[in-house]
């Protein structure tokens, strides 16, 4: 920052307020009015209002309104061509009743457990190996984030072309070291393998994050606690549970709820690798079917908000198993 | 046992290393391999761990330079203008409603400012499920669907709010007095914010247009319901949609995958220190 020493001088100096020339530090934190006045036409306070209103309008808009209309929209039977008409609960009926909405709401509960789990595990193993610092670490960690910052659909792409049951370097690299003896097909054959190897492939992408996080918060640890812990006789398992969980609990519910609301979210890799199949089809992926290629919007509406409930149940829920308030 | 341990510490995370970097890396290396060699190389068994024979006939194709290519390269091409125009607006008319409304929050006295916050940052929580079903509806009945505008809008309403709150961080790191100084001098509050906290934040804008460039880029569900055909959609849509074709070739595949994966994959490298700051702001206490 080339703030000169003269500039904050002739600010101080200046008659602003009595109090601000005796102590600047304080002023430092506060917020300040300034004129709000830009014209002869413009009222003083009338700015920051106006400043503000492209991203009311725009978040209103796009994102609230739209919320409501979901909501509402839910109860309603929806048809492109025809008036909406009041149908109550009818639309939860299909969602809990239909097998396949049934099949989609179980993939996608697997998705988020498989997903919170594996990013955060990952995320902390990424994390303590990074820990400490030695020359390469920037380069390596450049190359961690890496994946985070492929596209979705490119990354499920790619993978699609690893798990490939004809030509795929998964089956070729398994028969090379003779654990296969033949080619196999991963993906939409048994379902629950299907749903696994698919969140892996999201784990790929959002572990990055996790694994930021994890070690942005292990860094933050003082070393005196492990001294302490090392005089104490802790071994180095003992520290582990005793000394770095506790401390670092925020990162992981931190880390855990990101992971949680894009796997309950998971349509990408959902659409690219498993697109025609029910066997891994996710919840997100089942309103856009409904909702795009049935155009039953009623259904599609239910699903969301249902959706949108789950995702807010859950991560309130994490949240509270997880995080605890630490100080040190 | 004495042994071992040396041994282990000689050693030490090396192995953890390498296994972090061949999980990050390998999907991305398989796919510059397969995009860099022939199909029959590519569909060999064995397979090949090394692009040989060495060909970059895939990237030719997927320009047009190769006739055998010419329609996929048009598709390519085109939607690769596609995103570019896309994120790029989203990334500039994000940039400008974020900056006004960050120093509005940051600076300024305003009524409701703590709610209207909060509201707004809220919004970041709401999934895509609350909202893609109606957007699609307003689009349509505006008859935005399949135009450049529609598409902008959306992502800068889905990314402002993020935007907002790292511009509002940065301009709170600012100390206040040089726009106090500014204020004595007489210079009103929007002058203030053009001339002295727009260059001062320089660094912070730049990371937060690079992020919103980026998120731009690699959207998948909403281009894929708000477009249908080249005029608009991206080229992650049309990733997916040759893919879903099944007759594509892989190698030519992944050469697209390769293009399409480069520029956020770009950004991330060179800015991997902004970043890994910006996502990490909240994560430590």
């Amino acid at each position: 920052m080339n703030l000169t020493p003269t500039v904050a001088d002739d600010s101080a100096a200046g008659e602003v307020t009595p109090s601000s020339v005796s102590s600047v530090r304080s002023r430092r934190s506060r917020r300040f009015r300034l004129r709000g006045s830009g014209g002869p036409g413009l009222r003083a306070g009338a700015l920051p209002y106006l400043l503000v209103m492209p991203l009311v309008a725009a978040v209103g808009v796009f994102a609230v309104y739209p919320t409501a209309l979901t909501t509402v929209g839910a109860f309603y039977e929806v048809d492109p061509l025809y008036p909406r008409h009041f149908v109550g609960l009818q639309n939860f009926r299909g969602v809990f009743t239909d097998p396949t909405t049934r099949i989609s709401l179980i993939n996608t509960l697997v998705y988020a457990a498989v997903g919170v789990a594996g990013a955060t595990i990952l995320g902390l193993a990424v994390a303590i190996t990074l820990r400490r610092r030695f020359r390469s670490r920037g380069l390596i960690l450049a190359c961690v984030v890496l994946p985070w910052a492929v596209p979705s659909v490119v990354g499920a792409v790619i993978w699609g072309w690893i798990f490939d049951p004809n030509f795929g370097v998964l089956n070729g690299a398994l028969t090379s070291a003779h654990i296969l003896n033949h080619y196999y097909v991963w993906l939409g054959l048994h379902r629950f393998l299907t749903v696994v190897l698919i969140e892996v492939v999201q784990i790929w992408q959002i572990a990055p994050i996790s694994a930021l996080i994890i070690l942005a918060a292990l860094q933050s640890i003082p070393a005196q606690l492990y001294e302490a812990a090392l005089v104490d006789g802790a071994g180095p398992w003992r520290t582990f549970r005793r000394v770095t969980i506790p401390l670092i609990r925020p990162a992981l519910a931190l880390s855990c709820v990101q992971a949680l609301v894009l796997s309950l979210n998971i349509f990408d890799q959902v659409y690219v690798l498993n697109y025609d199949a029910t066997s891994g089809s996710s919840l997100m992926l089942k309103t856009y079917v409904d909702t795009f290629s049935d155009l039953n919007f009623g259904q599609g509406y239910a699903l969301s908000l249902t959706a949108t409930l789950l995702t807010v149940v859950f991560t309130v829920t994490l949240l509270g198993l997880i995080y605890r308030r630490v100080s040190y | 046992m004495k042994l071992l341990r040396s041994a282990g510490q000689r050693i030490g995370n090396k192995p953890a290393i390498a296994l972090v970097i061949l999980w990050s890396l390998f999907p991305l290396y398989w796919a510059a391999k397969t995009s860099l060699t022939t199909l029959a190389s590519a569909e060999g068994r064995p397979p090949k761990y090394i692009p040989a024979p060495f060909t970059i006939s895939n990237y030719k194709a997927l320009f047009g330079i190769q006739s055998s290519g010419a329609d996929i390269a048009y598709q390519f091409g085109r939607s690769l203008v596609n995103s570019t125009v896309e994120s790029g607006g989203a990334m500039i008319l994000t940039i400008l409603i974020a900056v006004t409304s960050a120093y509005a929050f940051a600076r300024l006295h305003m009524r409701f400012k703590g709610v209207i916050f909060a509201s707004v940052i809220g919004t970041l929580l709401l999934p895509a499920y609350a909202t893609l079903i109606p957007v699609y509806r307003m689009m349509s009945g505006w008859g935005l669907v399949n135009t450049y505008f529609g598409v902008i809008l959306a992502y800068t309403a889905g990314f402002v709010p993020l935007a907002m709150w790292i511009l509002y961080t940065y301009f709170q790191s600012i100390p206040a007095e040089i726009e106090e100084a500014a204020a004595v001098d007489g210079a009103s509050a929007l002058r203030t914010l053009i001339r002295i906290v727009i260059p001062l934040s320089a660094p912070g804008i730049a990371s937060a247009a690079i992020i919103t460039f980026m998120l731009g880029w690699t959207q998948f569900l909403f281009p894929l319901v708000l477009t249908s055909d080249l005029s608009s959609q991206p080229v992650t849509v049309i990733v997916a949609a040759l893919n879903g074709q099944r007759v594509v070739p892989f190698t030519l595949l992944m050469g697209a995958a390769a293009l399409a994966a480069a520029p956020p994959g770009i950004f991330a490298l060179i800015m991997n220190r902004r970043i890994v700051q910006g996502l990490t702001a909240g994560g430590v206490k």
